[in-house]
């Protein structure tokens, strides 16, 4: 449904885009995780056709977009990580606006909006004020206007940054409900876990080049780690980083001065023999915290860093 | 269409929000109103003056004086009240412009030529009107005190008149009448016929009926054309902030996503700005006319309006478009806005200024804009007499406007939304 072919875009000396390509099937939830400053959103931007590539092209429902950018955008609904709405005018009064440029009127136009409105549970501050509403509320009109058209495909960069867990569940059960009717998604976030619940297939995103792109499955395997362990300590020593190092049956994926994130060599001694020697008094070991591998495990052994730094 | 929904949200913006869509009027709708409170009323009235009148004197000449003032004439300028004592209190709580003191003695004195004092009290809270009223009466002290010297003797003859209880001898009063009329033919060839005249026209067009003009002047004629073009200034400056906004706020970029190109949604904000800079306009003449102002034939008056509107908003969408931020706009068409105002007449007629500012005056749109409302509202001009000034705003304001959309898809388009 989506296809992105070597995408490129630079602000100046920085590239911030950097021959990006990942295709998105019909009907999945698709993400797109990485830290801050990754190139998510420039990437998206120019998916949705706000933002002129460099080099490469975007295929939507086999129309490239900058070529045919009216027909393409008519099947697109965007939630943009700002919140873009006007905010002296109502709920209602922006979505209509909004519908109205979807070529949206009269009853057909008054029953998208109230759908939608119902969708995000906001029917009854239909008639308030935006200004009024809360940061979540705000969130949930975002992403209103984005369903308002019954899109084919739905865009949403990091819609749930900065609001409260229970406006953040709501946005996710809504975008899994669009998904189950049909809709394709393509969802961008730097949230380890929303990526791990909601999507289909994630693409790993740093510095502007896609590292892997696969099933939560394949993305574990990739690391090829069974557990992990974060451990916390004095490791300002860099005797004490060269014992962790010298360990059997375990990978340093990384290292500072008081946290160390280790692998467990799924073909190694196992947990049980690597314990005690992460334990020992010479090593000054504070914490030990077992994890599964997930998706910051993965990011950390391919980038060498955590998914939040 | 998309543009004109664009339109019509801005539009639905400033009705929702009644409270900031007025305060964007208020400050020329205030100095319009205040002057309007100040100066207005029906069609060509004259400014009126309030003037005590405390006359200790009661004479002859002092009701004689009373009676210049209060004369059919003068009866839309000057309103004499007689008052006694009580006048310094009225002056105090600000009931008139000026009180006007005739001391006791002051017939006998200036009969007998010894120094006399008319007095004036100006009302302090009052710039202009009590300025009127000491110029008048020391123009007529001056009067007085010449007619003092030349007729001197024949005063003081009058002077004794006063003073005896029956009636003057007739030879007395043949004497008195001969006496000023040997003064007056040896004036006469100093006062008439006089060197100086003034022959006062309204140019009209050819064909056009000669009308009988009032004498006098509504100063807000004068300054309404300016303030209203200055409250459109500041209105397009709101209007195109928001285009700012939205590229700041994200909104601009969402929009985009949306099935609208970077034509529609600039022609939308073009047509926006214009839209409300229109709607600005028309209250402006709608408070004009309401004060008495008689703008000119229509026709012309709505071209010179839909001119100045274009011209202003033509103007602030090319400043918006050039500035990196809504701060760096507002500093910006702020200067702009109150600089070009003064120069191009907003506040003092061009023709009083200094001769080298003249061409600046000239380069600016609010010199066009008032000065083609000056030829509608003073000169009586009409439709073609605004010519020159219609095609200057409409070709310039045109091409701001291009220019400004241009700059601003290029900008949105390399990315800097």
């Amino acid at each position: 449904m989506i296809t992105v072919e070597r995408l490129c875009k630079s602000f100046g000396s920085l590239v911030a885009v950097d021959e990006v390509s990942f295709e998105v099937n019909e009907g999945e939830i698709f993400g797109l995780l990485g830290p801050n400053g990754a190139g998510k959103t420039t990437t998206i931007n120019m998916i949705c056709g706000v933002l002129k590539p460099d080099a490469g092209r975007v295929v939507i429902g086999g129309k490239d977009i900058w070529l045919e950018p009216k027909i393409v955008k008519q099947s697109l609904g965007v939630v943009p990580q700002e919140i873009a709405v006007y905010e002296d005018l109502s709920a209602r009064d922006n979505l209509n606006f909004w519908g109205s440029l979807y070529g949206l009127s009269g009853g057909d136009l008054k029953s998208a909006v109230d759908t939608s409105l119902t969708r995000v549970g906001l029917s009854d501050r239909a008639g308030d004020r935006v200004k009024e509403f809360s940061g979540g509320m705000k969130r949930r009109l975002n992403l209103c206007m984005g369903l308002l058209h019954n899109p084919r495909v739905l865009l949403l960069d990091e819609p749930t940054v900065g609001i409260d867990p229970q406006a953040r569940l709501n946005i996710l059960e809504v975008v899994r409900e669009v998904a189950a009717g049909g809709t394709t998604v393509l969802y961008t976030t730097h949230y380890m876990d929303e990526a791990q619940e909601l999507c289909d297939r994630i693409a790993i995103i740093d510095h502007g080049r896609i590292l892997t792109v696969g099933t939560l499955e394949e993305l574990t395997r990739l690391a090829g780690e069974a557990e992990v362990l974060r451990i916390t300590g004095n490791f300002d020593d860099p005797a004490n980083r060269e014992r962790l190092s010298a360990l059997d049956g375990v990978r340093v994926l990384k290292a500072d001065d008081r946290i160390a994130v280790l692998s467990v060599d799924a073909g190694g001694p196992g947990l049980l023999a690597i314990l005690p020697q992460i334990l020992a008094p010479d090593l000054g070991v504070d914490d030990v915290s077992i994890q599964q591998p997930n998706l910051q495990s993965v990011f950390i052994s391919l980038t060498g860093k955590e998914l939040r730094d | 269409m998309v543009a004109l929904e664009i339109v019509r949200r801005d539009l639905l913006r400033y009705w929702r929000n009644p409270i900031r869509t007025s305060l964007l009027f208020a400050v020329p709708l205030v100095m319009a109103g205040v002057f309007a409170l100040a100066f207005g009323g029906g069609g060509g009235d004259q400014i009126s003056i309030k003037v005590l009148l405390f006359d200790e004197d009661d004479s002859l000449l002092s009701r004689f004086i009373e009676g210049a003032g209060d004369s059919s004439r003068s009866d839309h300028r000057l309103e004499v009240v007689p008052v006694g004592e009580e006048g310094y209190e009225m002056m105090e709580r600000g009931e008139a412009s000026a009180l006007v003191h005739l001391p006791e003695g002051f017939t006998a004195d200036y009969l007998d030529g010894n120094p006399t004092t008319i007095g004036v009290v100006k009302n302090p809270s009052e710039r202009f009107l009590p300025k009127v009223v000491d110029e008048g009466v020391r123009i007529g002290a001056v009067g007085l005190s010449e007619a003092s010297q030349v007729f001197r003797a024949e005063l003081a003859q009058m002077g004794d008149f006063a003073r005896e209880k029956e009636f003057p001898a007739d030879l007395a009063v043949a004497n008195l009448s001969a006496g000023v009329n040997q003064n007056l033919r040896g004036l006469e060839r100093f006062l008439f016929p006089p060197v100086v005249t003034l022959e006062s026209v309204s140019l009209r067009p050819e064909g056009g009926e000669e009308e009988e003009e009032e004498s006098g002047f509504n100063i807000l004629a004068y300054v309404l054309p300016g303030f209203s073009i200055m409250g459109i200034l500041f209105l397009a400056q709101s209007a195109t902030r928001d285009i700012l906004r939205d590229r700041e706020s994200g909104l601009l970029r969402h929009l985009l996503t949306a099935p609208v190109s970077v034509n529609d949604y600039l022609g939308g904000k073009c047509l926006s700005v214009f839209a409300v800079t229109i709607l600005g306009f028309t209250v402006f003449v709608l408070i004009g006319i309401a004060a008495g102002i008689h703008w000119g034939p229509a026709p012309a008056v709505v071209a010179l309006m839909l001119a100045s509107a274009l011209a202003t908003a033509g103007l602030l969408i090319l400043i918006m478009s050039l500035v990196g931020s809504e701060r760096q706009g507002d500093t910006l068409t702020t200067m702009i806005i109150i600089v070009s105002s003064m120069l191009g007449g907003a506040f003092l007629p061009v023709s009083q200024m200094p001769s080298f500012l003249k061409p600046i005056s000239a380069s600016t749109l609010v010199y066009w804009s008032t000065e083609g409302f000056s030829k509608l509202i003073i000169d009586g001009g009409g439709l073609a007499d605004i010519v020159p000034n219609l095609a200057v705003l409409t070709v310039v304001g045109l091409i701001l406007m291009l220019i400004g959309a241009v700059v601003l898809k290029r900008k949105i388009e390399r990315g800097a939304v």
